[in-house]
């Protein structure tokens, strides 16, 4: 299993949603993908729905949003 | 690009656009009005060109525009869906424009039927907006501290048009209300609560996603929501229950918000990663330092004046915040999200669809913020000298019909594109 994580905190949008999507097929079946943001993705969520993954977020002091993406 | 992204809560580009090609509309009347009765306008925050400038602002201007982005990021920003965008646009926008007119006609003497119209078309036309986006909000999942602000917001929004149809009641049927009372909660609730919690809601997700600065600490964000609460609350009651001393509170408090949270930004944005020059930190800027110019004049205002410098403090702090602070971040705001939206549903259909710059490029939002910024100094030097502040409104209609253009060539790109778009894939599902 791998671990990948995305740190888009200093990505313009379209960019975060850009990678995760291109980086989603790559997820195997027991892969976290961590993102780091700074703010909650709710279109990602939704796409992220459509194409069959879960997703836990938390929010740190900073104002950081880690959302851990697994599929489903 | 392999997979489509996804935007299905994102509502058709009509809904946002028809509040966005309206408001600034309002914003050329305000400035007209201001240019042929500044006059009166600098005199005294209780002439009738005050209230009918006011309001072409607050609710022709800032309102159509705040809903028409509520109703377009409630979604992306705080996982809220809005019921039927389609239809309550088609309600609430036009609702919210003919009852902009009507109010202003009342305040320039078309009499009480005029007023009747605007209590019935803003009332019932606010009512349905708070009734949806409060729903949506009550059932967002969201876990930051923007749901607490913009859930906040709406609540002042209601609070605002309730004491607000109180008030043209006064005038539409001669309602037997305390008037003086009632317009000092109602212009706290509108600029104080409103405007300045959904301000600081939406810069919290845009300034750190838009301009690469590091993000608002949790704790900061929650902080500024309940100084700007208990500021209300203690106005509130000071006002309805005459308690003077509540008034240090409220001031405090509030100002302490405004303050904090324009200082806070500043410094962010001093350390933002992206250092292209962008004219959304500028128009930032003017609109935060109006935040400040206004925090000075509220704690000015607590010390004893006479009466002359006492009414250019309130036309002075009247100007910073109805056409400086709030109309300069929602501009500099406009010209960011526009491009962004588009953007959104032009790569739905096309391949490569234009940048953001590309839809509004930023030599466009210069030109603005220029004859903007210009305009704002001039009604700011009009409590100086007040023939200045006829040149300032303007220099606001002016600043308004760039916009106005702006916004109407970026749509017409729009249309363009996605209708030379549909010609080439006819069969998409
Ligand atoms: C939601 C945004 C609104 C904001 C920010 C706002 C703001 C204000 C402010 C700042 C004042 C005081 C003006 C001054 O001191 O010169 C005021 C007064 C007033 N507003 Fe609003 N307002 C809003 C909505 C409304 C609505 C929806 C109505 C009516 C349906 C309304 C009716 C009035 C009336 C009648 C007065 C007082 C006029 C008088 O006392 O003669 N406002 N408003």
């Amino acid at each position: 299993m791998t671990d990948l994580r995305l740190d888009a905190r200093e990505l313009l949008p379209p960019e975060p949603m850009q990678r995760v999507m291109a980086a989603l097929p790559t997820l195997g079946p027991e892969d976290v993908l961590t993102l780091l943001l700074y703010r909650e993705p709710f279109p990602l969520y939704a796409a992220l729905e459509q194409r069959g993954f879960t997703w836990r977020t938390t929010l740190a002091d900073d104002g950081t949003y880690t959302i851990e993406v697994r599929r489903r | 690009m392999s997979a489509a992204l996804s935007f299905e809560q994102a509502p058709p580009l009509s809904v946002p656009h028809r509040f966005f090609l309206t408001g600034p509309l309002f914003g050329v009347a305000a400035g007209v009005l201001v240019a042929l009765r500044g006059d009166e306008v600098v005199l005294s925050r209780w002439s009738m060109a005050t209230f009918a400038a006011v309001h072409l602002v607050t609710v022709g201007f800032m309102l159509q525009v705040m809903c028409g982005a509520l109703m377009q990021f409630l979604p992306v920003a705080a996982g809220a869906n809005v019921w039927r965008p389609r239809l309550v646009a088609g309600v609430v926008h036009p609702s919210l424009t003919l009852g902009a007119v009507a109010l202003t006609a009342g305040f320039l003497g078309a009499g009480a039927d005029a007023m009747r119209a605007a209590v019935v078309l803003l009332g019932a036309g606010l009512t349905a907006f708070v009734a949806v986006t409060g729903l949506g909000l009550a059932r967002s999942p969201a876990i930051g501290p923007t749901l607490l602000l913009l859930r906040s917001a709406v609540a002042a929004l209601a609070v605002t048009a309730g004491l607000g149809v109180a008030l043209a009641a006064i005038f539409a049927w001669g309602a037997a209300l305390p008037l003086v009372q009632l317009v000092h909660l109602h212009a706290a609730w509108g600029l104080g609560g409103w405007a300045l919690l959904l301000v600081i809601a939406v810069a919290l997700l845009v300034v750190p996603m838009f301009q690469l600065t590091p993000p608002y600490p949790v704790r900061f964000s929650r902080g500024l929501g309940l100084a700007v609460a208990g500021a209300l609350a203690a106005w509130t009651v000071g006002v309805v229950l005459d308690v003077a001393a509540l008034d240090v509170v409220a001031t405090s408090f509030g100002v302490g918000a405004l303050g904090a949270f324009a200082v806070k930004t500043l410094h962010l944005q001093s350390k933002r990663r992206r250092k292209v020059l962008d004219t959304t930190v500028f128009a930032w800027r003017v609109g935060l330092g109006c935040l400040l110019v206004a925090g000075a004049a509220l704690v000015a205002l607590r010390l004893p004046l006479p009466a002359l410098a006492r009414a250019r403090l309130e036309y002075l702090l009247g100007v910073a915040l109805v056409a400086g602070a709030f109309p300069a971040m929602m501009a500099g705001m406009l010209y960011k999200i526009v491009g962004f939206i588009e953007w959104l549903h032009l790569q739905r259909v096309m391949a490569v669809p234009p940048t953001m710059q590309k839809v509004l490029p930023d030599a466009r939002a210069r030109w603005q913020w220029r004859v903007f910024t210009g305009a704002v100094l001039l009604l700011v030097g009009g409590a100086l000298w007040p023939p200045l502040a006829r040149l300032g409104g303007l220099g606001f209609a002016a600043a308004c019909v760039i916009l106005e253009l702006h916004l109407i060539s970026a749509t017409r790109l729009y249309l363009r594109l996605s209708a030379a778009a549909a010609l080439e894939t006819p069969a998409t599902p």
